[in-house]
């Protein structure tokens, strides 16, 4: 292990950088690992005088669900911060290793494969199984994107930082999916240092719902954060972004559109599908999608300013 | 490197990126926190880092460096003896992690609320990282709740069994915790192909044994080849991964098409392994299909005429469907793990984690042909099993060979893949069923036809489990197996029954519901279980039966439904079974070569000790686990309870009647019941009593129809099984039995890829099993009455209490939605499709 202590010596090490560890030591890549505990200022939230809010990528999830004036500012983002995962692994996963963890498709965590992602040249899943796969096509690799978090930041309208480079959209991180070979686009030794979010939007509503089977501690089948803030008789503002079916976090302006248009909720929500392109196992995405996102509209639209709970 | 560790400053030869659990366990010997799952799910390495719970199998011991860990060893909490009071437990092995995480939690709520009752849910979403593989969900509320009050902050309260404190505290030592003196570590290599000739195995620099069978072929993904051994887990890991093995393919079997590739051909058929507890059923083989089995049948040409009649009169009383359920895998908390060492003498000691510590000693004599004293084998404490550890199986193989050929002890631990993959599970299956009812609303006919998915294994036997249920009527019942190129199906938990009472007693319901019947009325007139008889009368009576809804009457987003499913099983008892009992001081001493997987055994035999001898808890010492004293039960079958705890009172009795004189031993004996047993004879050391138990579940579901999701909201269990020797723990044996059910029903299920027949289920995450939050509220009937004849009164309880829940919440769905299931488990995918959402 090697210990980063300064940022601009990051580009020198090829070994994979570790944060909190909790995607790094359960796939147990080869070594040398690059500990970045040791950089000095990347953790905690610092809030600038107009309301904007700098969050270090070594604060924790936990950290991020419990902050009191996040949660005010941009519920949709602790709501999600509050739903994934459980608590010890909260407690120790910071926000930058949520938004570049690997993906958690099972035929690119299984030893017994090789795929895009692990320096393969094909998708075993495609011929295999796809009940969990994207239903949004984006390129040659299904798995579905993983971080909840870079859901609720596309839907926040966050700009993050990596080192050396000027601060860019958070979906700039992840490109239009058709890469198959990596989750994130940040190259060998580059660092995520910090997520930038805007003032807070007087007025808005948020919900989070994590689709799952069981009750707690289940990666999603779809995922969804809405944020309205109502206005003018019905909704002023409207971000809606989706995970769990497709390659990327996506914000779906079609349904944010409709809404702006006055549509019922329910028939906003049915716009999210014409996007979709199911297998003969993951249709019920399908469904499920216009669900999720039914729920987060309906409870954002119905519920108490700046919460709206989980689910 | 330094760490302070429950208190103490320690200075461990840890490497930054080792992981803390390893730290903790093999650099510091602190066992408590256990490496179930490695991929930070299942909680059962839980510690505190500085006061915060978190996983120590995801932590760098470069995270820990400087900071304060603690460990269940060095926790003093009052939500320990909650835990032990309640008995938040089974087989223990998750308990060290719970306890942890809940001492965080009631600190935290106490200081945010006071003494006061934290909502289920609250309680549930503080323990959303922890997974007990028993399902003592219910006692874990109990216990934290309490803890949360304030009622264990003084020492009150007795623990409900005998070795809680030791559970609670992690000192409780389960075979993957022994660590003998010079012990190497072995790792099995195994397949990468589901079909395939093994020309040659490579691998350098270490001890290798072989595990091939004589013929060298491998018939699934995962089967064993050989097995490497080296002082680290992390060298052997590496060797095996270096190992290369030359293969000659075979074409794979990866479905049940009838042009499938054969799996064996006429002299490797033989070998097949068995999914079954006893006997496999006779049947030839035709390509990969072995059976039908037809001889449980009843007046069967009867049964087919009928049926075919009414099939061409469209006769709206008959019920038919195709039923389905998915691969359920066993895995135990604690993995399959053996550490085996051969002495000077050339005796072989065992260190296992097993069901069967009397037969696995009897196996391994047999294998390693010794005699039988020659073996010795211990197994304190076992973290689960639920019919996965029978006898000798791969990793105990591979220990003893390995430990030969290295000439030093070498322990076998498999991971949660190996274990999710290849240590066992129930078989899937297709059950077309058709069931008719005559006009006089009686049974008419019924015919099974079942097909077992049991991987390279044969030995279904589903639908001869339903002739024993709802009397004599005529009855076609045809179990075949369907082998294929995928892991071998072992016995678990009641095997046969759970597919088999997911199409019957859904069956049953339909004919129910077309004739108009409340289903526990018809299923009163047709069962003759006077037992049973008894558990309609209390379940008619429950109100949230009387106050059901109508089927399919409910139109909004969330609906709720009752539903209700019998269950019925044998009684197996080993009547050889035997207790010894010395008096050392003022302390008597039990012994029998059983063991406690989780069950209770430990404490029913203290229980009855106490009861007859008249002694206090602490003059009462249970030693079993272990070989060298008088023959026992193994844990299946339900057996354990009924053949050890009469054995345990008769001993009592002997003694007493001698006095306790110290130095003073005797042996009590099982003895048999009135009018003796169905089998004249013990085959296995199981002889088949009379009487079958009998269980009535009532579920209680809500219907998210928008999300797909179905919530088990409470079950009512009517169990009919005598005499209960220890009320809590067989309370906590019916309530995790719903828990197991409610995974069956709803969560569990081994996917394997297509193409290459690898298991893709391979961590728990991917294969899904019930969480805190995903346990209902229960409650346990317990009708005692029926049991007069059995030497006891009363017979095991283990298998009867979770069979027949999958259909119980089969048939609520029904009665929430309208639509009937048929195909386990109830994912949301397949909710959704099947309501049309």
């Amino acid at each position: 292990m090697t210990v980063l202590t300064d940022l601009d010596q990051a580009a020198q090490h090829t070994g994979e950088f570790r944060a909190g560890g909790t995607d790094l030591m359960a796939r147990r890549p080869a070594g040398p690992y690059v500990d970045l505990h040791g950089l000095p200022g990347l953790s905690g939230l610092t809030w600038r005088p107009d309301g904007s809010v700098r969050i270090g990528a070594l604060t924790t999830v936990a950290e991020l669900a419990g902050d009191v004036r996040l949660r005010a500012a941009h519920p949709g983002l602790a709501l999600t911060a509050q739903a994934l995962a459980t608590p010890q692994i909260r407690a120790v996963a910071t926000v930058g290793g949520n938004l570049l963890q690997r993906n958690r498709c099972w035929y690119y965590r299984n030893p017994s494969f090789s795929c895009h992602q692990n320096g393969g040249d094909s998708c075993p899943a495609r011929a295999g199984l796809t009940l969990y796969s994207a239903v949004i096509e984006t390129g040659p690799c299904v798995a579905p994107h993983p971080s909840s978090l870079a859901m609720a930041l596309l839907a926040c309208e966050a700009s993050v930082e990596v080192h050396g480079r000027g601060p860019s959209p958070v979906g700039d991180l992840y490109g239009d999916g058709s890469d198959p070979a990596r989750d994130h686009l940040l190259g060998s030794g580059e660092i995520l240092v910090g997520i930038d979010l805007p003032p807070p939007v007087p007025g808005e509503r948020a919900a989070y719902h994590r689709a799952i089977g069981r009750s707690e501690a289940e990666w999603p089948l779809v995922e969804a954060v809405a944020r309205l803030v109502p206005g003018g008789g019905g909704i002023a503002l409207a971000a809606v972004a989706v995970g769990g079916v497709a390659r990327t976090p996506l914000r779906l302006p079609e349904v944010e559109e409709a809404l702006l248009a006055g549509e019922p909720l329910d028939r906003a929500a049915g716009r999210a599908v014409a996007r979709c392109t199911p297998t003969a196992q993951n249709g019920y995405k399908v469904a499920l999608l216009t669900g999720t996102v039914l729920e987060v509209l309906e409870r954002a639209a119905g519920g108490a300013g700046g919460s709206g709970g989980s689910g | 490197m330094k760490i302070i560790v429950n208190g103490a400053p320690v200075l461990p030869d840890a490497g930054p990126d080792d992981a803390t659990v390893d730290v903790l366990r093999d650099g510091l010997g602190l066992t408590g926190a256990k490496a179930a799952c490695r991929t930070g799910v299942c909680g059962a390495c839980t510690v505190m880092v500085d006061g915060t719970p978190q996983v120590s199998c995801l932590l760098p011991a470069a995270a820990v460096e400087g900071r304060q860990v603690t460990t269940a060893e060095g926790l003093d909490h009052p939500v320990q003896r909650a835990f032990a009071v309640h008995d938040g437990m089974q087989c223990g092995y998750c308990t060290p992690g719970f306890v942890v995480e809940a001492a965080a939690f009631v600190d935290r709520w106490r200081g945010e609320h006071g003494d006061t009752t934290p909502p289920r849910e609250r309680i549930a979403a503080a323990l959303a990282g922890h997974l007990c593989r028993c399902g003592a969900y219910e006692g874990i509320y109990a216990a934290v709740a309490a803890a949360c009050r304030g009622e264990h902050d003084a020492a009150t309260g007795a623990p409900a069994r005998v070795e809680a404190m030791d559970k609670v505290t992690g000192r409780a030592c389960y075979t993957t915790d022994v660590r003998l003196d010079g012990q190497l570590e072995g790792v099995i290599i195994r397949s990468a192909r589901a079909h395939a000739r093994v020309v040659e195995v490579k691998v350098d620099g270490a001890h290798t044994v072989d595990l091939l069978p004589s013929d060298r072929v491998v018939r699934y993904a995962g089967q064993p080849v050989a097995a490497v051994a080296a002082p680290t887990r992390r060298e052997a890991l590496a060797i095996a991964e270096g190992a290369r093995i030359v293969y000659d393919p075979i074409p794979a079997a990866l479905d049940d098409a009838p042009g499938a590739p054969p799996v064996y051909d006429e002299s490797s058929r033989r070998r097949a392994p068995s999914s079954s507890e006893g006997m496999n059923l006779p049947g030839g083989w035709n390509g990969n299909v072995k059976g039908p089995f037809t001889m449980a049948s009843r007046r069967s040409r009867t049964a087919r005429r009928r049926i075919e009649a009414a099939r061409r009169r469209a006769d709206p009383l008959l019920v038919t469907g195709t039923f389905t359920t998915a691969v359920q895998v066993h895995t135990p908390l604690e993995p399959h793990a053996c550490v085996a060492r051969w002495d000077d003498r050339g005796d072989l000691h065992l260190h296992l984690s097993t069901q069967t510590v009397g037969l696995a000693a009897g196996q391994a004599a047999k294998r390693w042909d010794l005699a039988a004293d020659r073996v010795h084998v211990v197994a304190d404490h076992v973290g689960g099993g639920f019919g996965a550890k029978v006898g000798i199986t791969a990793e105990t193989v591979a220990a003893v060979e390995l430990a030969r050929v290295c000439g030093a002890p070498v322990r076998v631990v498999l991971s949660r893949a190996e274990e999710l993959t290849d240590a066992g599970n129930r078989p899937g299956t297709r059950t077309d069923i058709a069931l008719l009812t005559d006009d006089r609303g009686d049974l008419a006919a019924l015919a099974m036809d079942v097909r077992g998915r049991g991987g390279v294994a044969v030995g279904s036997a589903v639908a001869v489990l339903a002739r024993l249920m709802y009397g004599t009527a005529p009855r076609l019942l045809r179990d075949s197996d369907v082998v294929t190129n995928e892991p071998p199906g072992t016995p678990f938990r009641g095997p046969g029954a759970p597919p088999m009472l997911w199409a019957l007693e859904q069956a049953v319901d339909e004919a129910a519901h077309r004739l108009g019947e409340d289903p526990v009325a018809l299923r009163r007139r047709w069962d003759g279980n006077r037992k049973r008889h008894a558990l309609y009368d209390w379940v008619a009576g429950l109100p949230v039966w009387l106050d059901r809804p109508g089927t399919g009457s409910q139109t909004g987003r969330f609906r709720r439904g009752v539903g209700v499913a019998a269950a019925n099983w044998a009684y197996m008892v080993d009547p050889a079974t035997q207790v010894e009992l010395e008096v050392r001081g003022d302390v008597v001493v039990a012994r029998t070569t059983v063991q406690d997987i989780g069950t209770g055994t430990r404490t029913v035999i203290a229980e009855v000790l106490g009861e007859e001898l008249g002694l206090p808890p602490e003059r009462i010492r249970v030693e079993i686990g272990r070989t060298g004293t008088v023959h026992g039960p193994p844990s299946i079958g339900s057996r354990a309870t009924t053949s050890v705890a009469p054995a345990a009172r008769d001993a009592a009795r002997r003694l007493r009647a001698q006095g306790l004189a110290d130095g003073r031993r005797v042996v009590g004996r099982r003895r048999g019941d009135r009018r003796g047993y169905v089998t004249p004879v013990a085959v296995a050391g199981m002889a088949l009593g009379r009487g079958f138990s009998g269980a009535v579940h009532v579920t209680e579901v809500e219907v998210d129809t928008r999300l797909g999701v179905i919530r088990p909201l409470r079950v009512w269990a009517g169990i009919a099984v005598g005499h209960i020797y220890s009320e809590r723990l067989a309370r906590g044996q019916c309530e995790g039995g719903i828990v197991q059910g409610i995974g069956y029903a709803l969560h569990e299920e081994r996917h394997v890829d297509p193409v290459t027949g690898a298991v893709l289920t391979t961590n728990l995450e991917d294969y899904r099993i019930p969480g805190i939050g995903d346990s209902p509220e229960m409650v346990v009937h317990f009708h005692q009455d029926g049991w007069d004849h059995v030497n006891g009164g009363g017979v095991g309880v283990g298998e009867v209490s979770t069979i027949g829940v999958a259909a119980s919440v089969g048939n609520a769905v029904h009665n929430a939605t309208g639509w009937r299931p048929r195909d386990l488990p109830i994912r949301p995918d397949r909710l959704l499709e099947g309501i049309g959402g």
